[in-house]
């Protein structure tokens, strides 16, 4: 009777030509030569290289988030394929079938709530693989142009979660797509809301926003549309620029940390992937504890002639929803949304300063990482008024408020320079006036060629702006609540604005210096917008009705 | 943690939570009483094959016992193409799925096992459940297969099942003669009270009615979203108020309907009178207090009647039984005149047989003390409160017949009105203008019986 | 198990003996386990995982409700039908109800052949198939044409309501089958 001999079996299973056609390279000896052929000789791991710097798989370093961030995006192809099983993108039957994925359908709610919930921690974590790679300087030459596809990839993981949002057929769908694609009929030239979009002759069906939804209203066009984007089309841009995206990364010699002397460098194989298996695993446990947990939303059947009550966009898009509240539809939705993503690819590109590439170094570069960190938390800070401090008519409701208690109506709001406001000629003296300001603004922090001191002009600023508010105060224009919130705002932009630049950048040269300012300013201006409407209701401080021109 | 151990946990995790994840969708909510149904189906058949002296009988029952416990285990549904309807309700109702138990009858006294109630009545003999589904009749989310979801005592669902008499109100979706019918008579007896009080005076329906309030044609449609959370929570039914929590089976349609019948009105909607957050004072609900007229059983009836006021179902024609055209009765005189004034819901303002003046908030009204800027809120409300429509009788005996109609037909604009508090709102309801309603027969009639009930002064008049 | 049997009284002096045997390999389990087999655990797991979610897709792959129109209904009252084939359910459930002296029988109108609809002609006694000219006897088998097979009968039960409940979910051709329950309903008018 021959012997059952385990260690016999394998190889001969190893050594037969079925076995050596699929793994090629023999038994397992775990030499280097081994190690690099695992990486070397497998499509899926060749994108690595063989051999890395320690410091770049230290997770302090990464944070893990690029590898998380693909990982969610493998979990919600998955889900998402899986899920088309059972869903029908036309009117009268999405809705019934999120309904049937809820009820009746085998791990139906399990799969639906992994991929929303999956979709949330990617735009989580695509932000946050954005901040590291920012804070570690690693979209600096010769990276950039793998920064520039970063962000389009940013950008799309948000245009993924928004024509996903529609698929439900629910209110929370419908009028979060309908102000969405509302804003793209606000485009300049292009949409029949915009300024200038009169003028060259858009309507309501032959605009921009005409193309995007397949009819005048979000109806069965839209559904389907959005259906084929969210499934098909986008996925596939995505597939495309991750591709060159890790490729580049493989290129650019994988890690911008930097040489150390001495500094031996270890296998991949285990070493990296190893790491990046315990990341997929543990954020695809943790997914699905919280879909095990939560059920993902799903409002009434929508409905075109209902309108939900605060009606709220996803919370990565409140932030763009709570800027409405203070800028006209195409400055909100078309022109910053614009601005950041320009701005963000913009960044290397602007971003001379040679130190502080691949390793933390806020004192070495104070500017680049204070004004980005502040667009960070000003973006975050406009998710938690949108998310938290917006009750029912879109009131403001602090905390401990409740939604049942009501509310005073708003106080009529007016405009600095237009037809009704209080300088009446917008054209001759609105337009010249900020056109002064805002020149002066962005010139005048590098045509002062001394470095100010940063304390005396704080202090010299604050002083004025003091001055104004108890004049106003006196006046009875502005109560102290007014005022400490004049105080507050145009204190930060002017620190922001002007202070910083003034001691950093004003050396830049003349295009790299007027495009960082033009950038800073943009940010700056959004707070001294809230600033004007929340404090003195202020609506437009420019307008020009006749061209839906209001600033 | 080596990462060795941490290959090993990570493993274990995902396989766990992924049991984990199963098991709870295997696990759903209407596995155990479809279970304890096909339990208790074979423990009947069992008894009775034990008590079964034919051996050939007993055996058959025995088998047929076994069937039903072995039962597979489904959703089952009801699918009703023409209502649109697909109705899981017989998942956990499995003694109403006339495929498990085609008698549709049972001896189970509880919920969700009990057989329905009645079906050897023409009432659920004429509304097979293959044609008519579920939630033609109860409202309540069929898709669903969970009980707080299925009955619609979730947020988001805005028809929960219809509890007690409002079921009537199913029965006036498709039958237009739906009065005549056995089984709907608190559907009838709300249409009656209705009309009876005036109520489309002010509220239209189907076209017939004034105009002073919205119309009611499609009341079970309103969507939550159109009714203030703050309004919401004023309402008390029995004296007590609903329930917090938003998503709670009781905020419903209905509460909302019996809200303002059984609490006044202008406390459900005090709005704004004395312009705390608004620029302008804006008056409370104009609706009169009916409460003093109204038993808790009279304002469910007409619930009942208001709850099958909708237009969101598409129900097929084939659906619908007509009723016949409202005929006037042959009345003629001063009986007729007082007819038309219920007809047209004059009652709503002017009383039952006018007798009565409505709460009319800030006109001037009996009982009022002198106004007083200095007087604290709750005294102004309270002398607001007792501004009232004239009473007709005390004001008809001034009027000629000619100057009677030409004021129904012409109404009078609110701006007239005159304010007990000249801070305080416009009174609301105002007499609308009739003119091309009422026809030239009818208001001669109608002011005939007016003048008639006229109290004469002294004078002889 | 078979030393204690025939000797059950030392049974206390057992237990020292089988304390000692256990202590004893202890020492030798740890080289036992090495590295390399917590890791088989590790593969093993994440195998098992594989392998849970390939069961829980395939079971996803079978719907839990289907929006077609049920394999079952109910045909009506036994007492409403008279003797020989009514056609009155073809245009609805394509099935013939057909009446015998005995009881009933439910036909599916499916020719055997190549699933065309035959027609019932009364005039002959017999369902002719309009694609390939197949012939069938009343009970359903073949006496014309290229159809292999008899006509497929369905399930047919009598319920305590008297009404007729087809299911054409279950099918039999087979003589000596089909002839008897569930394939066939015994009806007698009282």
């Amino acid at each position: 009777m021959p012997t059952l001999d385990l260690e016999t079996i394998k190889k001969e299973i190893i050594d037969s030509q079925l076995w050596r056609s699929v793994f090629r390279g023999g038994v397992w000896k775990d030499t280097p030569r081994d190690r690099a052929g695992h990486i070397i000789g497998n499509v899926w791991l060749h994108l690595h290289p063989v051999k890395a710097r320690p410091r770049a798989l230290e997770w302090a370093y990464t944070w893990g988030m690029g590898g998380i961030s693909f990982a969610l995006y493998l979990l919600l192809t998955i889900t998402g394929v899986v899920l088309m099983f059972y869903y029908r993108p036309t009117i009268g039957l999405a809705y019934r079938d999120i309904k049937d994925l809820e009820f009746a359908v085998t791990l139906g709610m399990f799969l639906r709530n992994a991929h929303r919930w999956a979709a949330q921690a990617m735009v989580v974590s695509v932000i946050a693989h954005m901040v590291r790679v920012f804070l570690t300087g690693a979209y600096k030459k010769p990276r950039e142009f793998n920064w520039g596809i970063g962000v389009l990839l940013l950008t799309l993981t948000l245009f993924l979660s928004f024509t996903g949002y529609l698929l439900p057929w629910d209110q929370l769908a419908i009028w979060a797509v309908t102000v969405g694609t509302n804003m793209a009929g606000a485009t300049p030239v292009l949409g029949n809301e915009g300024p200038l979009g009169a003028l060259v002759g858009m309507r309501i069906n032959n605009d921009v926003r005409f193309t995007l939804l397949g009819g005048t209203m979000v109806g069965e066009n839209t559904l389907l549309r959005f259906y084929v984007m969210h499934c098909v089309a986008v996925p596939l841009v995505v597939g495309i620029l991750l591709i060159l995206h890790f490729w580049r990364i493989r290129k650019d010699s994988f890690s911008a940390a930097p040489y150390q002397a001495n500094e031996e460098k270890i296998d991949v194989w285990p070493h990296l992937v190893k790491k990046e298996y315990f990341g997929a695993a543990m954020t695809t446990v943790f997914i699905m504890v919280w879909s095990i947990l939560q059920n993902a939303p799903l409002e009434a059947i929508a409905n075109p002639n209902v309108t939900t009550n605060p009606s709220k966009a996803p919370w990565y898009f409140v932030g763009l929803q709570e800027l409405l509240v203070y800028f006209d539809p195409w400055i909100a939705g078309v022109v910053m949304p614009g601005l950041i993503i320009v701005g963000l690819i913009a960044i290397p590109y602007i971003d001379t300063n040679p130190k502080g590439i691949g390793y933390y170094a806020w004192k070495e570069r104070p500017f680049a990482n204070t004004l980005f960190m502040l667009g960070v938390v000003m973006w975050f800070a406009l998710i938690y008024i949108g998310y938290a401090l917006r009750g029912p008519n879109y009131a403001w409701y602090w905390p401990w408020e409740s939604w049942y208690m009501l509310k005073a109506a708003p106080p009529p709001t007016w405009s600095v320079f237009g037809p009704t406001g209080v300088g009446k000629f917008s054209m001759f003296l609105g337009i010249p006036l900020i056109g002064a300001a805002s020149a002066a603004w962005l010139l005048l922090p590098k045509l002062i060629q001394k470095e100010l001191d940063g304390l005396k002009t704080m202090g010299a600023f604050l002083g004025v702006i003091a001055l104004f508010a108890v004049g106003g105060m006196a006046m009875g224009k502005m109560g102290p609540i007014e005022g400490a919130f004049l105080l507050f705002f145009t204190g930060a932009s002017f620190y922001f604005g002007f202070v910083l630049p003034q001691r950093h950048i004003r050396t830049l040269d003349w295009a790299r210096y007027l495009t960082t300012m033009v950038l800073v300013i943009s940010t700056m201006s959004v707070l001294l917008k809230m600033c004007a409407r929340l404090a003195f209701n202020i609506k437009y401080v420019l307008t020009i009705p006749s061209i839906s021109m209001n600033i | 943690m080596s990462y060795r151990k941490a290959f090993i946990v990570s493993n274990a995790l995902l396989l766990g939570v992924f049991i984990w994840a199963f098991a709870k969708d295997f696990l759903a909510p209407w596995r155990p009483y479809q279970a304890k149904y096909y339990e208790m189906a074979g423990e009947v058949l069992d008894k009775q094959a034990a008590s079964e002296k034919d051996p050939k009988k007993a055996a058959d029952l025995k088998a047929a016992a076994y069937k039903v416990r072995h039962s597979p285990m489904e959703i089952k549904q009801i699918i009703v193409g023409d209502l649109g309807r697909f109705d899981r309700c017989v998942t956990c109702h499995v003694g109403m799925d006339e495929y498990t138990n085609p008698t549709l009858k049972n001896g189970f006294k509880e919920n969700p096992y009990k057989s329905h109630p009645k079906v050897d009545e023409a009432l659920v003999k004429a509304h097979p459940f293959t044609k008519f589904g579920c939630t033609g009749c109860h409202s309540g989310q069929g898709l669903a297969t969970s009980v707080e979801a299925a009955h619609g005592w979730v947020k988001h669902w805005e028809k929960p099942m219809l509890k007690g008499v409002h079921i009537q109100g199913s029965c006036v979706k498709c039958h237009g003669n739906f009065e005549t019918l056995k089984g709907a008579e608190t559907a009838a007896k709300g249409k009656k009270l209705f009309n009876q009080h005036g109520c489309q005076g002010c509220h239209m329906i189907s076209g017939f009615g004034g105009t002073t309030s919205v119309a009611l044609d499609d009341i079970a449609d309103k969507p939550f979203e159109r009714i203030a959370g703050y309004n919401f929570k004023r309402v008390r039914i029995d004296g007590k108020e609903l329930p917090d929590e938003h998503h709670d089976s009781h905020w419903n349609i209905q509460n909302w309907i019996l809200g303002h019948l059984t609490n006044d009105p202008a406390e459900v909607t005090p709005n704004d009178p004395f312009a705390h957050l608004n620029a302008e004072p804006i008056p409370p609900s104009g609706m009169p207090d009916f409460r003093s007229e109204l038993s808790r059983e009279d304002a469910d009836a007409i619930v009942a009647y208001l709850s099958g006021q909708t237009k969101e179902e598409q129900i097929p024609y084939r659906y619908h039984v007509p009723g016949p055209p409202a005929k006037d009765p042959a009345l003629s005189g001063l009986a007729h005149g007082r007819y038309v004034f219920q007809k047209y819901g004059c009652a709503g303002c002017h009383g039952i047989d006018a007798k009565l003046g409505r709460r009319r908030i800030n006109a001037m009204g009996p009982g009022q003390e002198e106004y007083d800027e200095k007087m604290p809120e709750a005294q102004l409300f309270a002398n607001m409160n007792k501004g009232a429509e004239p009473t007709l009788p005390d004001l008809m005996g001034t009027y000629k017949a000619a100057e009677l109609i030409t004021k129904i037909e012409n109404g009078v604009p609110a701006a007239d009105a005159k304010k007990w508090n000249p801070k305080g709102p416009l009174p609301m309801v105002t007499m609308p203008a009739w003119k091309g309603k009422i026809s030239k027969h009818e208001l001669d009639d109608l002011a005939a019986w007016l003048l008639s009930i006229a109290k004469k002064d002294d004078s002889g008049f | 198990m078979s030393e204690a049997t025939p000797n059950p009284a030392p049974e206390p002096a057992k237990v020292p003996a089988a304390v000692a045997p256990a202590a004893a390999p202890k020492p030798a389990v740890k080289p036992d386990m090495s590295r390399g087999d917590f890791l088989w655990a590790g593969w093993a797991m994440l195998a098992a995982f594989g392998a849970a979610t390939a069961a829980a897709s395939a079971r996803f792959m079978f719907p839990n409700v289907i929006y077609e129109p049920s394999q079952k209904f109910n045909a009506g009252k036994a007492s409403s039908y008279d003797l020989g084939v009514d056609t009155k359910w073809l245009n609805e459930q394509r099935v013939w109800i057909v009446r015998t002296p005995t009881g009933f029988y439910a036909m599916w109108a499916r020719c055997t052949h190549l699933g065309c609809t035959p027609n019932w002609w009364g005039d002959q006694n017999r369902f002719k198939c309009p694609c390939h000219g197949s012939n069938y006897t009343l009970g359903g088998d073949v006496i014309a044409g290229p159809a292999p097979m008899p006509l497929w009968r369905a399930k047919v039960e009598l319920a305590p309501t008297g009404d007729l409940i087809v299911d054409k979910a279950i099918l039999e051709n087979k003589p000596g089958k089909r002839e008897n329950a569930p394939f066939f309903a015994n009806y007698s008018p009282a």
